[in-house]
């Protein structure tokens, strides 16, 4: 027989466990969706810049702190596209604006347009980066083992974690059938009826290509109790500190009142 | 203690055919029944059946009676089932539960299932991985295996459950001749360390010859031949029922056809 | 309550749950991948969730759809998670509850008829056509009218025009494609429902694109959304008109496809799926193509 490789506690190997590093990391998951959900509420509710800049600050000093002020950049690069958006259909149709930065003939860039435009953006900004952060410094599985042991059912865990696990696989087979199409001769680049009958079977492969395994994973799954009733065991969940707790709760004492404030017309 | 078919017929659900007729079948524990066809024979099915998976998951309607350990297959709860018979597929792609990171938290996910106390699964897990020999896999990625070892890894999650019986459906179809080694020889051990009663469908009839004690051949959804091992799998009929016989008996038929002399110390050189 | 509990575990079978997650990847992967490759201004990103709903019921599609849309917004890596797409889970799950219902209801059951009700169906489909551009063409003459019996205003009309014009086209050319290639009259129903589909999802997308993001989500739509916004509709109204020339036809084309994958997978398949017994066409014991697989 085998040895079980030594971790104190329930003899689980070091592999298994997997506990992350770092202040920030380490922090129990369900903590730091109460954090995000916060920064947030923060950074909508509370009217003007302060709230904004507050979450931005906030976030940045997390993530610099926790090593992923990379992985936010990338993030703040994907929305690029809609940040521009915004900035240009605000400076330029902001109803009501009437003070004009320059006049290109029927076209008006306003002032008015351009603050409130750089104002939706800093949101945007916030509100993606506070949740890009819990998503750069958390596994899924930690974050699927913390809410199953708050009470999420195996059903629920296992749809989320499965999806999460089958997207890039689907991608990698569906470029295949993309690839494959076009060298039968499917027309991607051509006038659009042609790319327009170039719909099914590029969707349909992929579709079949997925179901065609149902069958088996259903019984694969029953084969191994997943039906059987009760709570399953979790053989690691991330640590739920005193200081996680007071954290959370911190954080959802914090939400609620900026919430009710906004709601009272406190907040100005 | 015995896993017996009487007379058992099957129809999937929206089928118009009977795919099974009038089984009779029985397997003990410490025995290896081997289950040779052609094609849509109604071997996958006979898997489904004699595991209780047939109706309980898949819906259809059976015709008489499955016992496995004298309970009723039809009166016993879906995750029961499990624990009384294991059950193993083709594929190993798609016998993995997607959401575990390591080989360990695989074969510990049907007793997590179960409930049971952490340290027990931890116990499971690496008897499983013992008697299945893969041990040393406990760490990988189950994504990242060769079909071999997901093969391997399929059988002890399967295994930490303790059944008493093991279906196997084609279990080393989709693998090269290593990898079918590989599974041949961990199911032997796994049998011999387990104490259970394996019912294994297999094209590849030299498995059969290796592992099985008896064998029956099913045709168009009945039994056509049975017996112990070494009968049926020298039976002149497979071919004709669609079963290529193992590499070894078509070697001494060959041999004898070109009137060569077929010695027991030849058989014995080529085993 | 014990029936309601029954109704929800009913729908959750572990095959359900085993569908969920793949529709879900489907959902994601059809609607970045394939829209990349053929750069149509068609998302495609429903097509899982339909079929979970039809298949499983409506509980299960409303829960993919939901949960599709989070995933991809909030747990995925760019460049595949979407960063807009979060808030409209509502719409998802709008759209997969609906699919759910129109699985209820056998809207997406194969109906193969004979020529007969090939014709008829043609015909049909002409005549609503024909009826509805007439209906359509005489509130355009005399708009007046219009107003006072819907209270459209007069500006609509132009920019509803295309709108109109595009949907009738492409129902038709949708509908004549299904009976053409499958000579499978339930493609009037499926195609129809997805146009139901479609507008309600614009109408439900709308003060979510609007409230959220400003009626502003990165696209080449913007544009359009900007351009209904300078011809002086509100905020709200820009979006429903933009949500409006682009989900009906995109839950058309979502749902033939979604009608077309059903009618290819084998009756076995099919039959273990909660509603899957109302997504089959003919009796069990008629021998059908679909029937003899084993």
């Amino acid at each position: 027989m085998i040895a079980a490789t030594e971790v104190p506690g329930w003899g689980l190997p070091e592999y298994v466990v997997r506990r992350p590093g770092g202040l920030y990391r380490s922090t129990n998951p369900s903590t730091k969706l109460a954090i995000a959900a916060l920064e947030v509420v923060a950074a909508f509710a509370v009217p003007g810049w302060p709230g904004v800049l507050a979450v931005f600050a906030a976030v940045l000093a997390t993530a610099a702190a926790a090593r992923c002020l990379r992985g936010l950049a990338v993030i703040g690069l994907a929305t690029s596209p809609i940040v521009g958006s915004i900035l240009l259909i605000n400076l330029f149709l902001l109803p009501g604006a009437a003070d004009p930065i320059a006049r290109f003939g029927p076209l008006a860039p306003t002032w008015s347009g351009l603050w409130f435009g750089l104002q939706t953006v800093a949101r945007l900004f916030a509100f993606s980066a506070a949740i890009a952060l819990v998503y750069l410094t958390t596994a899924i599985d930690d974050l699927l083992a913390d809410l199953a042991r708050r009470g999420l059912g195996r059903r629920a865990v296992f749809v989320v974690g499965a999806a999460v696990q089958m997207v890039p696989r689907t991608i990698e087979r569906a470029s295949e059938i993309v690839d494959a199409q076009r060298a039968r001769g499917l027309d991607t680049e051509g006038r659009f009826w042609r790319r327009a009958r170039g719909v099914v079977p590029l969707a349909a492969p992929v579709v079949f290509g997925a179901l065609t395994e149902v069958e088996e994973r259903t019984l694969a799954l029953e084969a191994r109790a997943f039906s059987a009733p009760g709570r399953q065991t979790l053989l690691r969940v991330p640590p739920d500190t005193i200081v996680d707790r007071v954290l959370r709760w911190a954080a959802v004492i914090g939400l609620v009142a900026i919430v009710g404030l906004r709601a009272a017309g406190r907040l100005g | 203690m015995a896993i017996e078919l009487l007379a058992v017929g099957y129809r999937y659900a929206g089928a118009s055919r009977a795919t099974l007729r009038s089984i009779n079948l029985r397997l003990e524990p410490g025995r290896v029944l081997g289950v040779a066809g052609a094609n849509e024979s109604g071997k996958t099915t006979l898997c489904l059946a004699a595991s209780g998976f047939a109706p309980g998951v898949v819906g259809g309607h059976l015709d008489g009676t499955v016992l496995i350990d004298e309970l009723d297959t039809r009166a016993i709860s879906t995750h029961a089932l499990a624990l009384h018979c294991g059950l193993l597929f083709q594929n190993a792609a798609t016998q993995l539960s997607n959401t575990t990171a390591t080989v360990f938290e695989e074969v510990g996910f049907g007793p997590c299932n179960l409930g049971l106390p952490v340290d027990e699964v931890v116990e499971r897990v690496w008897w499983a991985l013992g008697a299945v020999g893969v041990a040393d896999l406990a760490p990988r990625d189950p994504d990242r295996l060769s079909g071999g070892q997901g093969q391997l890894v399929a059988l002890a999650s399967v295994l930490a459950l303790r059944p008493r019986y093991l279906v196997l459906d084609e279990p080393t179809s989709q693998l090269d001749p290593a990898g079918t080694a590989l599974v041949a020889d961990a199911l032997a051990r796994a049998a011999a360390e387990t104490g259970a009663g394996i019912l294994i469908v297999e094209h590849k009839t030299d498995v059969l010859a290796r592992i099985a004690d008896e064998v029956i051949v099913l045709a168009e959804g009945s039994v056509a031949l049975a017996g112990s091992a070494a009968e049926v799998l020298s039976d002149p009929r497979l071919q004709v029922l669609g079963v290529e016989p193992p590499a070894r008996i078509r070697l001494e038929r060959e041999v004898r056809a070109a009137g060569i002399g077929w010695s027991s110390t030849l058989a014995e050189a080529i085993a | 309550m014990d029936l309601l509990k029954r109704w929800v575990a009913r729908q959750f079978t572990t095959r359900v749950i085993v569908l969920m997650p793949v529709g879900i990847a489907i959902d994601i992967v059809l609607g970045s991948t394939v829209q990349q490759a053929l750069k149509l201004p068609i998302y495609l990103d429903s097509i899982g969730t339909i079929l979970v709903g039809v298949l499983a019921g409506p509980l299960a599609g409303a829960l993919t759809g939901i949960l599709a849309n989070l995933i991809w917004g909030y747990l995925l890596p760019a460049p595949i998670g979407s960063t807009t797409i979060g808030p409209f889970a509502i719409t998802a799950g709008v759209i997969g509850l609906l699919a759910g219902l129109w699985g209820q209801l056998g809207i997406f059951r194969p109906r193969r008829g004979g020529r007969a009700s090939i014709v008829a169906a043609a015909v049909a489909v002409v005549l609503v056509g024909v009826l509805a551009l007439y209906t359509y063409a005489r509130a355009y003459a005399s708009p007046d009218q219009f107003v006072n019996i819907t209270g459209f205003q007069t500006t609509d009309f132009d920019r509803s025009r295309l709108f109109f014009l595009a949907v009738m086209v492409v129902y038709v050319v949708l509908v004549g494609a299904a009976l053409y290639l499958r000579r499978d009259v339930g493609a009037v129903f499926a195609i129809g429902a997805g146009l139901v589909t479609g507008i309600v999802a614009a109408i439900v997308s709308a003060p979510i694109a609007a409230i959220v993001y400003g009626g502003v989500t990165g696209g080449g739509t913007d544009a359009l959304v900007a351009a209904f916004r300078a011809g002086g509709d509100s905020l709200y109204q820009a979006t429903l008109k933009q949500g409006l020339l682009s989900d009906p036809m995109d839950k058309m084309i979502t749902s033939f496809v979604v009608f077309f994958v059903i009618g290819s997978l084998s009756r076995r398949f099919i039959a273990r799926f909660p509603n899957g017994e109302k997504a089959l066409g003919s009796e069990p014991d008629v021998d059908s193509p679909a029937a003899s697989e084993s």
